[in-house]
């Protein structure tokens, strides 16, 4: 191809660097906010930090226990950040664990071993995407109770599989569907059973698939702000969304978006190392999906 | 060669672990989406009420008459389909613009893939408190000023809670076209690149080129994209519920229903409520289908 004018170059480069502006503005505001202290933070150029402090973000860590003096106990309530910190490490990874298990094991049923109506059964488990979850936590509250499970963790590690599920069996389904059938018939010849097939060729391939359907299951699972505050009641057994729902934004607004930073950047790092096996995932599940 | 009864064998072992395979995922979505949403269905024939003395009575389609002829529920119903048409263009829009941004390879394009990405990645259930109190400031901070002069010009110009609304769509449509756009490059890549070749070797002209070759090889990706924003606009509006503790002017059909079920305590009106948006998502679902999933290829 001829080498593209350089205006439309220009172009290009304008609309990738409005792009990322679009995109990237509200978190940087985000991080800048965390950083500041509380006079700058009402007097300080809401763009900029002229003295960059990590005072909000140690604040988060040094209000577990008693509250400072006897105004303090007014206006300081002490909060368990680190029990906060572990409790979401465990959903979020729980979660995503228990959504990749489940999809790849109904993903392989459907897309491998094709029982009769498997491609309906796909369509059916997509579709309770459609379900509205409005109020559907009332009616879930009496399933967590039923199963003693109220104010507990183990609660969302239920309940978070299923925000993602749906599409993640949706695209190993098809994933796998796409797969040639000589990949397995091969070992299968050899005497190999479909267990060893799946463990030592299949799953080794689909490395990306399950990049991607993880990735998205986490993206779904940190979206979530209602689940955690409606079905996680005290403080220490709450994630740092159910947490920080709780703040009262006019006493400490900088701590929460201190905590707000402090929850995105792992989830950030994780998925910007995965992005890239994100994309090929997607792609590979999408490959002839027209 | 392997004989035929053995063969049938296998393939009946085969399908008994399909379906054994298959079972914890459909008893783990019967238990946390099938039970509730057939209580819910149930709930909106009755007169449920935790307000109420003694049972819930069976009232028929009462709750759902009664909807339909309160004006709240039309004005709530007017939002919820400006809201969803509103954003969903805007995500395909920007989505699709971020993706053909990204699809040639070019110096630093890594960055800005990741820029793009962030949006979405970044932890939306924290984020969307981020958003809503950057644009709605409950305190002083150096901005305030400044956006509350914004705040006050569109209130003036929409009404009291215009300014809170617009900041929920802005907040729906950053996330949204980072996910978009995402999916959508995925989709790019999956096309063969002999397709675009040679659509660039028939027409000069790049509009008459994205508007025949580009949008129409993308169309089942641009319906899957549309139909997960627009199922999840509604959990986002769930979200923004709880950090405004319900003041919300502009109701759309799912906040007004959480509003009904938790202050007013009916839980048979809020069940029908949320329950009208249902043939509408299956109809979302079923142009999907359409496109994405046809039953032509169940053959193959």
């Amino acid at each position: 191809m001829n080498p593209r004018p350089w205006w439309t170059k220009l172009g290009h480069a304008g609309l990738l660097c409005l792009a990322a502006a679009f995109c990237l503005f509200p978190i940087y505001l985000m991080l800048v906010q965390a950083l500041k202290t509380p006079v700058e933070d009402v007097f300080g150029n809401p763009l900029i930090v002229r003295n960059p402090t990590l005072e909000n973000f140690e604040e988060l860590f040094e209000r577990e226990g008693g509250a400072r003096g006897f105004v303090g106990d007014a206006l300081r309530r002490d909060f368990p950040f680190l029990d906060w910190l572990a409790n979401t490490l465990f959903v979020f990874a729980g979660s995503v664990a228990a959504t990749l298990v489940l999809s790849v094991a109904a993903g392989y049923a459907l897309g491998r071993l094709k029982p009769p109506g498997f491609a309906w059964w796909r369509r059916a488990i997509f579709a309770t995407y459609v379900i509205p979850q409005t109020i559907l936590f009332i009616p879930l509250y009496q399933v967590v109770i039923a199963l003693g499970l109220d104010d507990n963790l183990l609660a969302l590690l239920l309940i978070y599989p299923t925000l993602a599920l749906p599409f993640c069996v949706w695209m190993l389904s098809s994933y796998f569907l796409l797969l040639p059938k000589e990949i397995e018939e091969a070992a299968l010849i050899e005497g190999a059973s479909r267990a060893t097939a799946f463990f030592w060729i299949i799953l080794p391939m689909s490395r990306p698939v399950l990049v991607a359907a993880g990735i998205f299951t986490l993206g779904s699972v940190a979206s979530d702000f209602m689940i955690a505050s409606v079905f996680l009641l005290t403080g220490q057994n709450q994630t740092i969304t159910a947490g920080l729902g709780t703040f009262d934004v006019a006493l400490d607004e900088l701590a929460a978006v201190a905590g707000v930073n402090l929850l995105a950047i792992p989830v950030v790092t994780i998925s910007a190392i995965f992005a890239r096996g994100y994309v090929r995932g997607l792609t590979a599940s999408m490959l002839e999906g027209a | 060669m392997i004989p035929v009864a053995a063969r049938t064998a296998q393939r009946h072992r085969d399908v008994r672990n399909a379906y054994l395979l298959l079972a914890p995922t459909l008893l783990l979505l019967a238990g946390v989406l099938g039970y509730p949403l057939g209580w819910e269905i149930w709930t909106s024939f009755t007169s449920l009420s935790p307000l109420q003395e003694g049972g819930a009575t069976f009232v028929g389609l009462e709750n759902y008459r009664r909807q339909v002829s309160d004006p709240l529920f039309w004005w709530a119903a007017t939002v919820t389909v400006t809201y969803a048409v509103v954003t969903t263009v805007a995500k395909l829009a920007l989505g699709l613009g971020f993706a053909l941004l990204l699809v040639r390879p070019f110096r630093g394009r890594t960055l800005v893939f990741l820029a793009i990405f962030l949006p979405w990645v970044y932890p939306a259930g924290v984020s969307v408190m981020g958003w809503y109190w950057g644009l709605n400031p409950p305190v002083i901070t150096a901005y305030s000023i400044f956006l509350s002069q914004i705040k006050h010009a569109v209130d003036d110009v929409f009404g009291a809670g215009a300014w809170a609304f617009l900041s929920v769509i802005l907040f729906n449509i950053w996330r949204g076209s980072s996910f978009v756009g995402v999916l959508l490059l995925a989709g790019i890549n999956a096309i063969p690149p002999e397709l675009f070749e040679c659509a660039a070797l028939e027409s000069k002209s790049p509009w008459r080129r994205f508007w025949l070759v580009t949008v129409p090889l993308l169309k089942p990706f641009l319906a899957l994209g549309a139909f997960l924003t627009l199922t999840s606009a509604f959990a986002d509006l769930a979200n923004v519920w709880m950090l405004t503790a319900g003041r919300i002017v502009f109701p759309v059909i799912g906040t007004h229903a959480y509003w009904l079920a938790i202050k007013v305590g009916e839980f048979g009106a809020a069940s029908a409520l949320s329950l009208t948006l249902v043939p509408f998502l299956l109809a979302a679902l079923f142009i999907l289908f359409r496109y994405f999933d046809p039953p032509e290829r169940d053959a193959a």
